[in-house]
């Protein structure tokens, strides 16, 4: 009966609804879609309104209601049998509520954009949630001004790009952020399945786009390794506002598995409650670590150093080394050079990966040692350490403290970090 | 030497200044913008054409003011987001450009006055407004753009010194100390179309809607957690409380000054005489000088937070940061607001004093529209959680909206009734 397969929501947004006698029923106000992990959601439920001075809401089943969409939409039931109420109903994914002038990250093209209106595929009596219309067209739809403003357009330019070009996001391309409404209604792997295909360094981006609350709902929905990941990327004034959201809890669990450096910069950044509150929560052993660097300035090298690195005692062979590498793929740490440490930690060597690598395993891991024995301790400055790194090139450098007891590492880009954030605020100064 | 510092740390009151320095921030930052141009030339005309007969206005005003930016402060440390963004997910796209259209508007006639302020202190040194008026134009676009705004905002705040001139001045005057906290504490009203304009203008000068969008958006740049709320609020409070104090001296020197010798202000060198008693005969460059500082630093504001909160509401790029390409609309809104503002103030005979004044004007018309606006947001369950107004706070909220809507149209009947 009509050729049209497309709707756009803002067209039949307020029609009118008919029961199966032709009688006015009401005025459509919203659409609730199903989610059921299809690509796209199918509308499930219908708002009713009716009256103007006294409103009553009714919602309706849409495959069990209704007959047909067309200029006005029509039921196959009587309209007594809706029942009407006073409250507005909700639905699981309001339309209007959820989607429509809301916030949503375009997959695709990593960016936060806001709904002007939403494309329906209609087939029969059924709608599907096809596109978000993200583009001015949508806009000037919304307002009700298209006539108006296509007339002008085209008397002035009759082949503008503006008058044929609309600006859509796919459906499955499109993530809806106001999580908060409808948290328990998203099916959450299919948000995983989708945010996964962002990579995380751009995921961090758009996180930055968002505000707190948003940040806060679209991290928790991703799973532990990604959010650990993405959380590294983030600047660390977002990450402390990110901290502030979680529970405590989430905030510890995080805390403790990200390199310790950073955690620790994360830290300086938390009110001392807050930070008093977290430690209390971690293991003793984490906690105590943190309480170390915590007492370091931040551009000694004892501020730069992370705690995550590899050590073996003297009389280990390449054997173990290989060994301990291969349990320590998963950390976050550097891996490609071994400590060698006596029993009271002193250090006496650096084992680096690429000296042992081809080695016989039998043979003891300390003839592989790096013949310049470079080290930095504790208070030394950045500018120390970075000449250290860039003279022996280096990628990392260990930190001892007076008494040649090894007490962490540092790797290049954390003094890349704090050295770009050195010569931009010097940049600034100077303009 | 450590053990003075340490004596000082002890000190209450200094540990106190410092402490406010300290967070001094969003809040005071609103409260110095609100005495723009458009403040100074309404409270100066205040002052000398009604005498101390305006001056009780301002103390339900400063509590109107309180409780109205305490809760933009709320919103945006609950929901992290603009007041336009709510606006919009909340309300609509119709409701949102409509609003924002009148927003445009209303700011843009703020715009104009800031540049009739430049305009207007430059001539008292004689400097051609067809010089002043396209510098401070082009100053304060290129300002934005090359991102050097942050660093100019202290030089800014700092100049906001100058209000300390009307305080010395207005004492010097000798004004009738008891005469003047009698008329603060009693209401008076009267039927007179001028006297109501004037009343609308006050509460819009100094309750301004764009304050509303700007304060929120700032406290939100910032970033605040909850826990740190106390202090953003004592910000708050204290800058609400500073701008109506500056308009009281303001209002009382132009008073003790003008009205008594019966001046009518046609132009704002006829303003400058208010700083007669501390300035002599330097009075007018001082409040050349003064004015000048204000409308600058509003105009660097102004045109850059209404595109900011435009673009928010219209889901539309924004930022300093972008490329031209990337957020055409807001670069757009923001050069046409200065070119715009700037260039009708060169319109030969422009009436200057009289564009910052009835600016101000269409501020007050704005404001109960913009107001009900944040209360049936900050009133909702589903936004602000368990951070939902006070009974009390609605009911002063709510008495400011009607009081403000009554006043409008007994302003436009009084209009029809007696044109002219």
């Amino acid at each position: 009966m009509n050729a049209k397969f497309f709707i756009y929501f803002s067209e039949i947004f307020g029609k009118t609804v008919r029961d199966n006698h032709n009688r006015r029923s009401g005025r459509l106000c919203d659409i609730g879609m199903k989610i059921n992990g299809e690509i796209y959601p199918k509308a499930a439920q219908m708002v009713l309104k009716r009256g103007f001075f006294r409103k009553e809401f009714a919602l309706v089943n849409w495959e069990e209601s209704v007959k047909e969409v067309g200029d006005f939409i029509k039921l196959k039931i009587d309209h007594r049998q809706i029942a009407y109420q006073r409250q507005q109903p909700k639905c699981d994914l309001s339309l209007c509520r959820d989607i429509l002038d809301q916030q949503i990250v375009d997959i695709d093209n990593h960016k936060v954009v806001r709904v002007n209106d939403l494309h329906l595929l209609r087939v029969e009596s059924h709608l599907y949630l096809a596109h978000v219309d993200v583009g001015t067209r949508g806009l000037v739809r919304r307002l009700e001004w298209t006539g108006f403003v296509d007339r002008i357009v085209r008397f002035f330019s009759p082949n503008s790009a503006f008058l044929t070009q609309e600006d859509f996001i796919s459906w499955k391309n499109a993530q809806v952020l106001n999580l908060g409404r409808v948290k328990n209604v998203l099916r959450l792997d299919v948000t995983q399945q989708k945010l996964s295909q962002i990579p995380p360094i751009e995921l961090a981006e758009i996180l930055g786009d968002l505000d707190k609350l948003e940040t806060a709902h679209l991290f928790k929905s991703l799973d532990i390794a990604l959010q650990r990941k993405v959380f590294t990327d983030l600047p660390t004034t977002k990450q402390a506002e990110l901290i502030d959201q979680l529970e405590d809890k989430e905030a510890v669990n995080l805390l403790e598995n990200i390199p310790a450096d950073e955690a620790v910069d994360l830290l300086l950044k938390l009110s001392n409650r807050k930070t008093r509150r977290l430690m209390r929560l971690m293991e003793t052993k984490t906690s105590k670590k943190f309480s170390k660097l915590l007492g370091f300035s931040k551009d000694s090298a004892g501020g730069l150093m992370t705690t995550e690195y590899l050590t073996l005692p003297q009389g280990a062979l390449v054997s173990d080394a290989l060994q301990k590498i291969k349990e320590n793929t998963d950390s976050p740490g550097n891996i490609y050079n071994i400590y060698i440490i006596d029993e009271q930690n002193h250090l006496l060597g650096v084992a680096p990966l690429r000296n042992f690598i081809d080695a016989d395993a039998l043979l003891p891991l300390i003839l592989f040692l790096d013949p310049n024995k470079i080290f930095v301790r504790t208070d030394d400055k950045i500018e120390h350490v970075a000449l250290l790194l860039e003279k022996y090139k280096f990628s990392v450098i260990p930190v001892v403290n007076k008494e040649d007891v090894l007490q962490g590492v540092i790797t290049i880009d954390d003094v890349m970090a704090e050295l770009i954030s050195l010569a931009w605020s010097k940049y600034k100064e100077k303009l | 030497m450590k053990k003075f510092i340490e004596n000082f740390k002890q000190h209450a009151f200094v540990r106190n200044v410092v402490i406010f320095f300290a967070v001094m921030g969003p809040g005071m930052i609103t409260a110095n913008v609100d005495n723009d141009a458009g403040g100074i030339a309404t409270y100066s005309l205040a002052g000398a054409h009604f005498g101390y007969s305006l001056l009780w206005s301002l103390i339900p005003i400063t509590l109107a003011l309180v409780i109205i930016q305490e809760m933009c402060a709320r919103m945006a440390v609950v929901t992290g987001k603009g007041l336009s963004d709510l606006i919009r997910e909340n309300f609509g796209v119709k409701i949102t450009f409509y609003l924002m259209l009148v927003l445009f508007v209303v700011n843009l006639s703020n715009v104009m006055a800031e540049f009739a302020g430049v305009a207007a202190s430059l001539e008292i040194f004689s400097v051609s407004k067809f010089i002043s008026v396209p510098l401070a134009g082009l100053f304060v676009w290129f300002l934005v753009v090359k991102g050097t705004y942050k660093s100019v905002e202290k030089v800014f705040l700092v100049a906001c010194l100058f209000y300390v001139a009307y305080i010395i001045s207005g004492s010097l005057a000798h004004p009738d100390w008891k005469h003047v906290l009698k008329q603060t504490v009693t209401p008076q009203f009267q039927f007179d179309i001028h006297y109501i304009i004037m009343l609308v203008g006050i509460i819009g000068t100094t309750i301004a809607p764009w304050m509303q969008f700007y304060l929120q958006s700032s406290i939100v740049d910032k970033g605040t957690s909850m826990e740190e709320y106390k202090l953003v609020r004592l910000d708050v409070i204290s800058g609400c409380i500073v701008a109506p104090l500056v308009a009281f001296f303001i209002v009382v020197a132009c008073a003790a000054t003008l009205f008594q010798s019966g001046v009518r202000i046609e132009t704002a060198a006829d303003a400058a005489v208010a700083l007669r008693p501390l300035a002599g005969n330097y009075a007018s460059g001082l409040f050349a000088f003064g004015l000048f500082t204000a409308s600058l630093f509003a105009a660097s504001v102004l045109p850059l937070s209404t595109a900011y909160f435009i673009c928010e509401g219209m889901g539309w790029e924004e930022g300093i940061d972008k490329r031209l390409s990337e957020a055409p609309q807001f670069f757009g809104l923001y050069t046409a607001m200065i070119v715009i503002g700037a260039g009708v103030v060169l319109f030969p005979n422009f009436p200057l004093l009289k564009i910052m004044y009835f600016s101000q004007v269409g501020n007050g018309i704005l404001l109960p529209f913009v107001l009900i606006f944040m209360l049936a947001l900050i009133n909702n369950k589903e936004i602000m959680g368990e951070f939902t107004n006070k009974p009390a706070f609605n009911i002063i909220a709510w008495f400011t909206v009607t009081v403000v809507i009554a006043l409008t149209l007994l302003m436009v009947v009084l209009l029809f009734l007696f044109p002219g």
